[in-house]
């Protein structure tokens, strides 16, 4: 080529700066095209393919006052068969006034459990058992076990406390409520959780932290 | 590119005082004195690095899917292949990079041979390169079994078998090595282990091997050390300009490989899980290992075979010793220049045997260029250095 | 001539992962796959494919989905201690209809039936030799004896295959309304299986395509630059 057997002046320079510019930058570019397959290869290969698992769950041999923990998901949940004096207590107001978030504003439900007792049904409760801090698997504190355990959640790690419903006491670390999946009531005593009746829409990626 | 095209910096500089990096780099990558008349074997190097690097990097991500247990093991291989986002790619750049850089290995030797490299003062240069070598043969014999294939289990065993002819020390060790006496799950994990291991042991030998290079400097095509340095060029930007450009055209043939031609080179019984009760029905080494399995296959004694086949790399260590000529370049060597020719042929000859089922033959012609190696390297170079007159 | 101009672009377009064929028509590997989910699968699997990786294939996600459905899979054991099943989803690999293979070798006369995973790549022949096994059937001629559970097959070098011949004309209808001849359908299914048996095959090829562009224009850019410096 004629061009380049032109001596160096400060046209030639000019030039050639750009060609080793332009050569060095469509190098760079390729060595990140290159990392994106690589980055690419660390996700989930099942992601694509999730389908919403079900998990029909009896609950004919839970006594009031008794809960049970079952798996779904990989994600523990609680399962709580409430009392009538639990029930009051989550309505006290003096309990209600040290609660972060006691009417559920913050997306952590579906629509068919944003209420005061954070469930389909008043008398049966399901949270996910993650505290919202860390990620630790908060404790179930029997009622009557010890002085003024009405039912609810103790986090072992660093000490939150989270009502029956689930609702964090504002002295806890722990940011928000637990979060609740969707449940659907099949009978009286047998629920399918993975899909909630109130809302179908529902998934779990539109709760705000799990 | 290792070389930053940044100027020196000041002695100022916080850090270069402290860790002198900048000019340490400076010294060994920017103004690093080069003959001028370097050919393009000279660039081999280079793609060796490079494909070190894309062996290191995909295997990284590719033992993350992994499974080391025979149960497992192949079932994962394919669901990287399969299932894992771009697992594909990751899997034929590894193997694809195996096949590149034994090709830029052996090539990268033959220039040492062809160009007397190994010659003062470069016999250090020489050996940590076969060590290496030897390193990337292990690493590879280790890699090559952990897909559990047919190929990879009958591999192996005949690997395995090999190492315990070998007398006294043979049997404890391969059992050591292994934890018990065949291919299990023991020594499928340990196998894992010892590839994954290696590979960042080759990463330091190679500091070693370019800090040697560093010291002697690179020899040239006509074996006479420059002497002043008008007679050199700087490193960057020559070097590094001349090559980039041969590393593209490297990488075009390395992605041929990857993108068009995946299966040109991988035996297919090795999708085949292994079976310890049924033999593949043609059973070879993968192309790079083929040369040493015809030396193994054509001697009728298996302890000779073994101890013929190590020894026809052992000849390349104590090559420095063999050939006391001061003329590095064959081409100046009148006999050299004959006799190498021959000898690279007989190793090529070889690696075609090893592909091919062992008939009379293909035993004929290995046998022919087994000995036509071990003349050159053990008759040939010493009575070179004696008589040959050098033009 | 028209024809052949055809039917060489859309081989093209193929090889290129283009799709110019209209889209009522199937695809080769689409009607193989219908071979294979309503014969094939009858006695084999592809163990390491997932109902999901088919998608790859241009079948819907909800055929595979409701497929997938129709298997079952262990799922543990229920409070009883007794073994549990659940439905099958995109995730779950293609088995074969045996719990193991000693119950797929006592259902076959002794043999199991292959997993299809890698066939074409493993059986001698490839995706050619399969579709030659599946055409080669032919009555035993006199003289030959076979054991109970073998058949005549001119494509084996021992003249016979545990396999019963499993195509007929017309034993399945394809959605497109291609003819379901054996032929037709032997073809298909080895061009699904070929696919099968190199996974991402067109997508590793495509990119292919880009890497040399780039990497063709990076060397001219590297040589232009290299011959100045050395010019100078």
């Amino acid at each position: 080529m004629a061009q380049s057997e032109t001596p160096p002046s400060p046209d030639g320079t000019k030039r050639r700066d750009l060609l080793a510019t332009g050569t060095l930058a469509l190098g760079c570019a390729g060595a990140c095209a290159l990392a994106v397959p690589f980055l690419e290869s660390l996700k989930n290969p099942a992601a694509s393919f999730q389908s919403g698992g079900m998990l029909d769950v009896d609950l004919s041999s839970l006594a009031p006052g008794q809960d049970m923990t079952v798996q779904w998901r990989d994600w523990p949940v609680f399962i709580q068969r409430r009392t009538h004096e639990m029930l009051a207590a989550l309505q006290k107001p003096t309990h209600l006034a040290t609660l972060r978030d006691a009417d559920s504003k913050i997306r952590q439900q579906p629509v068919d459990a944003a209420n005061w007792h954070r469930s389909v049904r008043p008398d049966y409760g399901v949270l996910i058992g993650i505290c919202t801090h860390l990620g630790c698997v908060p404790s179930f504190e029997k009622p009557g076990s010890t002085p003024g355990a009405t039912g609810g959640y103790f986090c072992p790690c660093h000490g939150s406390h989270f009502d029956a419903a689930g609702r964090v006491t504002q002295r806890a670390p722990a940011p928000y409520n637990l979060p609740v999946p969707p449940v659907t009531f099949l009978s009286d005593t047998k629920i399918r959780i993975g899909r909630s009746a109130g809302e179908p829409g529902f998934s779990m990626s539109d709760i705000q932290q799990i | 590119m290792p070389a930053p095209t940044r100027k020196p910096a000041p002695s100022s500089n916080w850090l270069d005082r402290r860790f002198p990096i900048r000019t340490l780099l400076h010294r060994e990558y920017v103004t690093f004195p080069m003959p001028r008349n370097l050919n393009a074997l000279w660039s081999f190097g280079a793609f060796l690095i490079v494909t070190i690097g894309f062996l290191i990097a995909s295997g990284l991500f590719l033992a993350i899917n992994y499974t080391p247990d025979i149960a497992q093991a192949f079932a994962s291989v394919e669901a990287i292949d399969r299932q894992v986002p771009s697992g594909w790619f990751l899997r034929s750049l590894h193997m694809g990079g195996v096949t590149m850089l034994f090709a830029c290995l052996y090539i990268h030797l033959g220039r040492g041979l062809w160009y007397g490299s190994y010659k003062a003062p470069r016999e250090l240069l020489w050996l940590t390169g076969l060590g290496l070598m030897l390193m990337v043969m292990i690493t590879a014999f280790a890699g090559y079994v952990l897909p559990w294939g047919q190929m990879s289990y009958w591999g192996a065993t005949v690997i395995v078998n090999a190492m315990r002819a070998v007398p006294l020390f043979g049997r404890p060790v391969s059992e050591l090595l292994l934890g018990g006496e065949g291919l299990g799950n023991i020594a499928l994990h340990r196998l894992f282990v010892l590839h994954f291991a290696m590979a960042f042991a080759i990463l330091g030998a190679i500091g070693v091997h370019v800090a040697t290079l560093h010291v002697v400097k690179s020899n040239n095509p006509s074996g006479i050390d420059p002497a002043t340095p008008r007679q050199t060029l700087p490193f960057h930007p020559y070097y590094t300009s001349r090559d980039a450009f041969a590393l593209c055209l490297f990488l075009m043939v390395y992605a041929g490989l990857v993108f068009f031609l995946p299966d040109l080179l991988t035996l297919a019984d090795n999708y085949v899980q292994a079976n310890p009760l049924v033999t593949p029905r043609d059973i070879r080494p993968e192309w790079y290992f083929a040369p040493f399995y015809a030396i193994l296959r054509a001697v009728p004694s298996r302890l000779s075979g073994l101890f013929l086949a190590c020894g026809s790399l052992a000849v390349l260590f104590v090559l420095p010793a063999l050939d006391r000529s001061p003329v590095r370049p064959a081409t100046l060597r009148p006999l050299v220049r004959l006799s190498l020719p021959l000898a690279f042929l007989s190793f090529i000859l070889l690696g075609i045997a090893g592909m091919h089922p062992p008939t009379e033959t293909w035993l004929i012609v290995s046998r022919f260029a087994m000995a036509w190696w071990f003349i050159h390297f053990l008759v040939v170079m010493p009575l070179a250095s004696e008589r040959e007159i050098t033009s | 001539m028209i024809r052949r101009a055809f039917i060489s672009a859309s081989a093209f377009a193929i090889f290129y992962g283009l799709t110019v064929v209209p889209a009522s028509a199937e695809t080769p590997a689409q009607r193989g796959f219908a071979v294979f989910q309503q014969v094939c699968s009858a006695c084999h699997g592809m163990e390491h494919v997932h109902y999901g990786d088919l998608t790859a294939l241009d079948i819907s996600s909800d055929t595979l989905r409701k497929w997938a459905a129709d298997q079952d899979f262990p799922d543990g054991v229920d409070d009883n201690g007794d073994p549990k099943t659940r439905h099958g989803t995109l995730s779950d690999p293609i088995l074969a209809p045996y719990p193991n293979a000693a119950v797929g070798r006592l259902a076959n006369h002794g043999l199991l039936p292959p997993d299809l995973s890698r066939l074409a790549m493993t059986l001698p022949g490839g995706a050619h030799g399969i579709r030659n096994i599946l055409l080669s059937y032919a009555p035993t001629p006199p003289g030959v004896k076979l054991d109970e559970g073998r058949y005549y097959n001119t494509a084996l070098k021992w003249k016979h295959i545990g396999m019963p011949p499993p195509l007929q004309d017309n034993m399945l209808t394809y959605a497109d309304g291609t003819r379901a001849t054996t032929n037709q359908m032997a073809s298909d299914v080895s061009v699904f299986l070929d696919r099968i048996a190199h996974p991402h095959a067109l997508q590793r090829r495509r990119i292919g395509v880009f890497v040399l562009a780039y990497l063709a224009v990076m060397a001219v850019l590297t040589f232009l630059l290299q011959r100045r410096i050395w010019k100078s």
